[in-house]
């Protein structure tokens, strides 16, 4: 993958720049709660920036999902890759940058919606936008899903863990840290190559 | 309403949530704290406030305390509790982020991430199926879903065009009609 992927030729401050740019523009699309924009941040930091390889991006994502609290601070982990060869400082005043970027436009709406809702309650835009967003976040999720698949996925055995983990969120309500715990450990001693 | 928390408690309530929630199941923490034990709202509120979160775009639990803040002290408000809710996990995830760009290279990480990964591949996989079941039995959601699906996974056009182009198709659908405003 990185044998194909020219990394964009930006000084360091080009860089954050394209970072917030990036991000600010994707918030107002991210609907139905967060991972749906998954995809989109592959393509611009694998795809786009080359700032990360396929797997980094499968390994930061999993990082996400397993510290504590919502797992779309992964955009805080991908600023940081952005800037990682130019330090330390740069990487995490990017991971910042890149954090309140995709927060601010969606926060500020956000902040619009909590004190107008009781006149925007009832208006058909609202029951349009509600009715006529969740089939296409439906799409979105599919798409995302598969996407992070053939991202995170090599060899059999690591596609049967993921189809089973599937399974096992839909069907029981085990904390998905125990998953991601087990499967560590699987991977640790060998079962689950890449 | 029993009473209004000042921005300070706000910022503290939010952390407290956030730290609460350490081992997962914010909303439910973030409604112990903010309905049952400050009663800054009623359940009702809290609950209107979920509904809201959900609809506009971004994560639905930032919103939530967004939401909150906004509702008692306006954007300050916001901003403070934004602050609250993710200054500690925030910070915390930079440092695993800084501890695996620096570890990145070393094999036995790399192994136990390859497993970890497979299985945050099925959670990712499973968000779709979670709200299919709403969807089920309504061909044309089922139709919009699919034509999104197709564009992003098979053309690999980009999120945004996407969504400009289906959102308002979807809108227009399902824009209610007549005072009754029953399914289309």
């Amino acid at each position: 993958m990185s044998a194909i992927c020219h990394p964009a030729q930006l000084s360091d401050l080009g860089n954050l720049v394209a970072v917030i740019g990036d991000f600010l523009s994707l918030s107002l699309f991210s609907l139905g709660g967060g991972n749906t924009l998954l995809a989109e941040y592959h393509y611009l930091s694998v795809d786009k920036y080359c700032w990360l390889t396929n797997s980094q991006f499968a390994d930061l994502y999993a990082l996400a999902e397993a510290a504590p609290g919502p797992s779309s601070m992964i955009v805080g982990l991908l600023g940081m890759g952005a800037a990682w060869r130019e330090g330390p400082s740069w990487a995490l005043l990017s991971g910042v940058a890149a954090e309140l970027a995709i927060l601010l436009p969606s926060t500020l709406l956000m902040v619009l919606a909590a004190l107008s809702w009781n006149r925007f309650q009832h208006s058909p835009w609202r029951i349009a936008f509600e009715r006529g967003m969740g089939p296409i976040t439906l799409g979105i999720l599919f798409a995302v899903g598969l996407k992070i698949l053939e991202t995170a996925d090599r060899g059999p055995a690591a596609y049967g863990v993921s189809v089973l983990v599937c399974v096992l969120m839909l069907r029981t309500r085990i904390s998905p840290l125990w998953f991601m715990a087990v499967a560590g450990v699987l991977g640790g001693v060998g079962w689950i190559n890449r | 309403m029993a009473e209004i928390p000042s921005r300070r408690a706000l910022f503290f309530g939010m952390l407290q949530v956030a730290l609460s929630s350490f081992g997962g199941g914010l909303s439910a923490w973030s409604q112990r704290i903010v309905v049952e034990q400050h009663r800054w709202m009623t359940d009702e509120e809290f609950i209107t406030g979920l509904t809201v979160a959900r609809l506009f775009p971004g994560p639905n639990q930032i919103n939530m305390a967004v939401y909150i803040g906004a509702r008692f002290h306006g954007l300050a408000g916001a901003l403070l509790a934004l602050a609250g809710i993710l200054l500690l996990p925030f910070s915390l995830l930079l440092l695993l982020g800084l501890a695996y760009f620096y570890l990145n290279m070393r094999m036995a990480v790399d192994r136990v991430l390859a497993g970890v990964v497979a299985a945050a591949a099925g959670m990712a996989l499973s968000m779709g199926f979670k709200i299919l079941d709403e969807y089920w039995r309504d061909a044309v959601a089922l139709g919009f879903a699919l034509a999104v699906f197709l564009a992003l996974a098979v053309a690999h056009l980009r999120l945004i065009p996407v969504v400009l182009v289906a959102g308002p198709l979807a809108m227009a659908w399902y824009w209610p009609r007549g005072a009754a405003a029953g399914e289309p």
